[in-house]
């Protein structure tokens, strides 16, 4: 159980590096989202600590996987 | 606001709602709800979609977070940015990118052997414990031979 938590954290980490560091970086006048993308870093990194914590708790909802 | 998800080629891919797929010349926008809120749910939910869509057509994954007035402003977006975009939809072209991170300490040692098999690859800096980090482009009709030389190298190499 322990480690299937483990892989669905991971899995989502993942998923979060993979959304923020790739993909077509569109600029100019197109906004990158109503925060700057740095906020939504923080905001996804909060996400995923709040995963974190979740777990711990044992109300994690399930996850699917990242490939 | 709407979100840009990705990039494709005519014809439009068929989407389940509330995506939507926004033609821009030879061009599709696929585009998505902006949430305020982010939650894993949504963002597998992204994921899920754009997986989908990959596994049969050629595919340019937007940034996260880049988002539009509505699909007027997407497509015209897409339109303004044609030529670099279908270069780079041509640079993909029939392949996928494949991540692979090491956790170990001979990381560096698996970039040769399946660079060989790749068209390209980008090195990341890898983050502690990891000892490699990279994307490979890798053309569909040889990712199982990658797979299969990735499972070979966690076999044959030590300290991995």
């Amino acid at each position: 159980m322990t480690t299937t938590i483990a892989q669905q954290e991971v899995a989502l980490i993942d998923l979060v590096d993979r959304l923020l560091g790739g993909g077509v970086v569109i600029a100019g006048d197109i906004t990158l989202a109503v925060a700057d993308v740095d906020l939504v870093y923080v905001q996804l990194r909060a996400l995923v600590s709040a995963v974190a914590t979740a777990q711990e708790k044992g109300v994690l909802p399930r996850m699917g996987s990242a490939l | 606001m709407i979100e840009l998800y990705a990039i494709a080629e005519q014809p439009a891919p068929d989407v389940p709602s509330p995506f939507r797929a926004v033609r821009a010349g030879s061009l599709v926008a696929v585009c998505g709800p902006a949430d305020d809120e982010v939650t894993p749910e949504a963002l597998w939910e992204r994921e899920t979609v754009l997986e989908g869509l990959m596994a049969d057509r050629n595919l340019l994954p937007v940034r996260y977070g880049t988002r539009v007035e509505d699909e007027e402003a997407a497509a015209r977006a897409v339109e303004e940015r044609r030529e670099h975009l279908a270069a780079a939809l041509e640079r993909v072209r029939g392949a996928v990118e494949l991540s692979v991170r090491v956790v170990g300490e001979a990381g560096g040692a698996v970039h040769a052997p399946l660079l060989a098999l790749a068209r390209d690859a980008v090195v990341g800096r890898p983050q502690a414990p990891e000892s490699h980090r990279a994307a490979y482009l890798v053309d569909r009709d040889v990712v199982q031979e990658f797979v299969d030389t990735v499972a070979a190298l966690q076999r044959t190499t030590t300290n991995l």
